[in-house]
């Protein structure tokens, strides 16, 4: 018999159907003996569905546990980039003595600047005036200085740390 | 291969600080030396009674800390400490001020304030003294001269 080359490797025009009769018998041969009932499918099916459920919601609580490893270690790097930041340091005391009317207030003696002599002043006054004089005339004057509706001690020393406060600047 | 990458992570991340402080514990840098002085404010105000004064002093060369404040040595500033922002305490600048209504003043020179330093290093701390005010009974300013003294 004598073939081409290209007919020995690829049998293209190869008639693949067998006989009509070639299909019924191996139909036959693998047929089931016993038909299998419907109930026995979904059974499995049911089976199949569940298996498949299973696996995706373990597939989820893997994820779940990854997000919370990471949600740990950004926690963790937090942390430790606060502390290497020493934000465990704490600050200076408050310092802020605030004069509610501001300086202006305490400029008792007005020559434009606040200082010691301004508190002297004051507490000259409020001793010449005596303890009746403490409210009145004294108040009129504007020198109730925190407001508490008195002039006494407390005024003389709103006005002295006023005049000591750092942020003035004075060298 | 993911969860071995985080785990190595999350240990340098843990490990790192934590080496870097016991290596800095096993290598501890040299501390400077740390010394306490105080340093006494004098007012030579002359013939004139003192009653009232206001200074500032500051550091400026050395580095010195401002840890705490004292009267004078009279009585008329003795009894209750000078006026001063707290925020001069652990700092090298203060503005001191104290007045006294009382008749018997100091005249002539008197220590008017002890403050009280803390020096770190070994160099030797300079100040600068200013007299902002200081006033007679009735308030007047009057001349007066001020001059610090270092102690032991």
């Amino acid at each position: 018999m004598i073939m081409t080359g290209r007919m020995e490797h690829f049998d293209e025009d190869l008639d693949l159907r067998g006989s009509p009769k070639l299909s019924a018998g191996l139909s036959a041969l693998f047929e089931p003996q016993h038909p299998v009932p419907p109930e026995v499918d979904r059974a499995v099916l049911d089976r199949a569905h569940n298996h498949f459920v299973h696996r995706k919601s373990a597939k989820g609580g893997r994820r779940f546990r990854w997000a919370a490893v990471w949600k740990v270690a950004a926690a963790a790097a937090v942390v430790i980039f606060a502390f290497s930041l020493d934000l465990t340091k704490k600050s200076g005391p408050a310092t802020d003595r605030s004069v509610p009317a501001g300086t202006q207030a305490a400029d008792i003696d007005l020559n434009g600047r606040v200082d010691i002599l301004d508190a002297f002043k004051l507490a000259r006054q409020i001793e010449s005036a005596g303890p009746a004089g403490e409210s009145l005339s004294l108040r009129e004057q504007g020198w109730d200085i925190n407001g508490d509706g008195l002039v006494n001690r407390d005024d003389v020393d709103m006005v002295a740390f006023a005049a000591v406060r750092l942020d003035k600047g004075v060298l | 291969m993911k969860k071995i990458t985080v785990i190595i992570l999350i240990s340098v991340a843990v490990l790192v600080p934590v080496l870097a402080q016991q290596s800095e514990r096993d290598y501890p840098t040299e501390q400077p030396k740390v010394r306490f002085a105080p340093l006494h404010v004098y007012l030579d105000s002359g013939g004139n009674a003192l009653a009232a004064f206001q200074l500032e002093l500051k550091g400026t060369a050395g580095q010195v800390k401002i840890v705490g404040v004292e009267g004078g040595s009279h009585e008329a500033f003795s009894k209750t400490p000078p006026y001063y922002d707290p925020a001069a305490l652990a700092n090298d600048r203060i503005i001191i001020a104290a007045f006294s209504t009382q008749r018997n003043l100091p005249k002539g020179r008197t220590r008017i304030a002890t403050l009280h330093l803390q020096i770190l290093g070994d160099a030797q701390p300079q100040y600068e003294l200013k007299l902002i005010v200081a006033a007679d009974a009735n308030g007047k300013e009057i001349p007066a001269r001020i001059s610090f003294e270092k102690g032991e």
